[in-house]
C-alpha cells in the first residue's frame, strides 16, 4: 500500500467511526448475502458478516486491536440490549408460567451438559487447561461468558470463536433435528435454541416466531445465570 | 422522542444492574441483572410502556451485530492455537450436537403437549 493511503488509514483510525462503519457494512452485507443464499441454516448471517469483516481487515491491513478498540463503542450497546430482552420475556410470561416445571427440570441438566460434553471431549482429546477454560462457557451469552472465561483463566477471542461455532451448530442441528422428528412446538424449539445457542440461537428463534423468541430469551438468560454460578464452582471442585 | 425515553429506562436499569453486581459481588453480568430487574418492574406495573417497547425492539434486532467485533477476533488468533483447532472443532461440534439432542429430549419429556397447533 502506498504511503498516502497508509497515512489516510491512520487518520481514519483515530476515531472509532471507521471501525463502526466497517462493522455496519459487513453486518448489512452479510444479512443481504444470507437472504441471497436462501437463508441456509448451517451458515447464519452473523458468520457471513464476521468472515467479510475479517477479510476486509486483512485486506486493508487494519490491526485487529485497532479495530477492536473502535468497535468497542458499538459493543457498549450490548448492555442496554441485554436489558431490552426483558420486554419479550415479560410479554410471554403467562405462557412461561404455565410451563414453569418443564423449564425448571430441563434447565440445570441442559446447561451443565452443554458445557460438560464439549469440555469433556476436549479434555479426552488432550486440550490444554487454557483451551478447556475457553470452551466451558460456549453456550453462554457473550457478556456473561466474558466474565466467566476471565474467572476460569481462558482466552477471550478463543471463547468468542467457541461461542460462534456453538451458535452456528446449534441453529443447524435444531433445524435438522426438528425437521427429522417433526417438532414444530415453538416453545420447545425456542428454549433449546436459547439454552444451547445463546444470542445466535435467540436471533434464529425470533425468525421462527415471537413465542420461540421469548422462550429462547428465557433459556439464554437462565443458562447465563446458572452457568455463571455453576462453572466457577465446578472448576474449583475439579481443581483446574 | 419516545424511544429516547425508553433508552433512558434501559440504561437506567443497566446501571441498577451494575450497582447490584457491585454491592453483592454477584458473579453475573450487569446486563442480565438489569434484565431481571426490568422484568420484575414490568410485572409490578402490569404492562410495557410504548417508550420501552420502541427502544427495545431495534436493540434486540441488532443483537447479532453487537457481538460481531468479538466474533471476528477468532480469525486473528488462529496461529496462537495451531495444534488445538482440530480438538476445539470436534469438541464443539460433537458437544453441541449432543447437548442440543439432550435438551430437546428433556423438553419433549417434561413439556405438556401444546393445546393448539401453532
Amino acid at each position: 500500500m502506498s504511503e498516502g493511503l497508509e497515512a489516510l488509514r491512520a487518520v481514519l483510525l483515530e476515531t472509532p467511526m471507521l471501525a463502526i462503519f466497517l462493522t455496519l457494512v459487513a453486518y448489512l452485507a452479510g444479512a443481504r448475502l444470507f437472504v441471497r443464499l436462501g437463508k441456509p441454516s448451517w451458515c447464519p448471517a452473523v458468520l457471513i458478516a464476521a468472515m467479510l469483516l475479517a477479510a476486509t481487515l486483512a485486506l486493508t491491513g487494519i490491526d485487529y486491536d485497532d479495530y477492536r478498540a473502535g468497535a468497542g463503542w458499538l459493543m457498549l450497546l450490548l448492555g442496554p440490549a441485554t436489558v431490552a430482552l426483558a420486554v419479550p420475556l415479560y410479554q410471554q410470561l403467562p405462557r412461561i408460567r404455565e410451563l414453569w416445571f418443564p423449564v425448571l427440570y430441563t434447565l440445570p441438566p441442559a446447561a451443565m451438559l452443554a458445557a460438560l460434553y464439549s469440555v469433556g471431549l476436549a479434555w479426552l482429546l488432550g486440550a490444554t487447561p487454557e483451551v478447556l477454560a475457553s470452551l466451558a462457557p460456549k453456550s453462554v451469552t457473550a457478556p456473561i461468558a466474558m466474565g466467566i472465561t476471565e474467572q476460569l483463566g481462558g482466552v477471550i477471542p478463543l471463547m468468542m470463536g467457541g461461542l460462534l461455532i456453538t451458535g452456528v451448530m446449534t441453529t443447524a442441528f435444531v433445524g435438522l433435528l426438528s425437521r427429522w422428528l417433526g417438532i414444530r412446538d415453538e416453545r420447545v424449539l425456542g428454549f433449546v435454541l436459547g439454552v444451547n445457542g445463546h444470542v445466535i440461537g435467540t436471533v434464529r428463534a425470533f425468525e421462527y416466531g415471537p413465542t420461540a423468541g421469548a422462550f429462547a430469551s428465557l433459556g439464554m438468560s437462565l443458562t447465563g445465570i446458572f452457568s455463571a454460578l455453576f462453572l466457577p464452582l465446578a472448576w474449583r471442585l475439579v481443581g483446574l | 422522542m419516545s424511544s429516547l425515553y425508553g433508552f433512558l429506562w434501559l440504561v437506567g436499569f443497566l446501571l441498577l444492574g451494575e450497582t447490584l453486581v457491585w454491592l453483592f459481588h454477584l458473579p453475573v453480568s450487569p446486563g442480565v441483572v438489569g434484565m431481571l430487574a426490568l422484568t420484575l418492574w414490568l410485572m409490578a406495573k402490569g404492562r410495557v410502556s410504548q417508550e420501552i417497547q420502541s427502544a427495545s425492539q431495534p436493540l434486540i434486532a441488532i443483537l447479532a451485530m453487537l457481538i460481531m467485533p468479538g466474533v471476528v477476533g477468532v480469525f486473528f488468533i488462529v496461529e496462537a492455537f495451531a495444534g488445538q483447532w482440530l480438538i476445539v472443532g470436534m469438541a464443539l461440534v460433537l458437544g453441541t450436537l449432543l447437548s442440543v439432542a439432550t435438551t430437546l429430549w428433556l423438553m419433549l419429556r417434561f413439556m405438556p403437549k401444546a393445546d393448539t397447533d401453532e
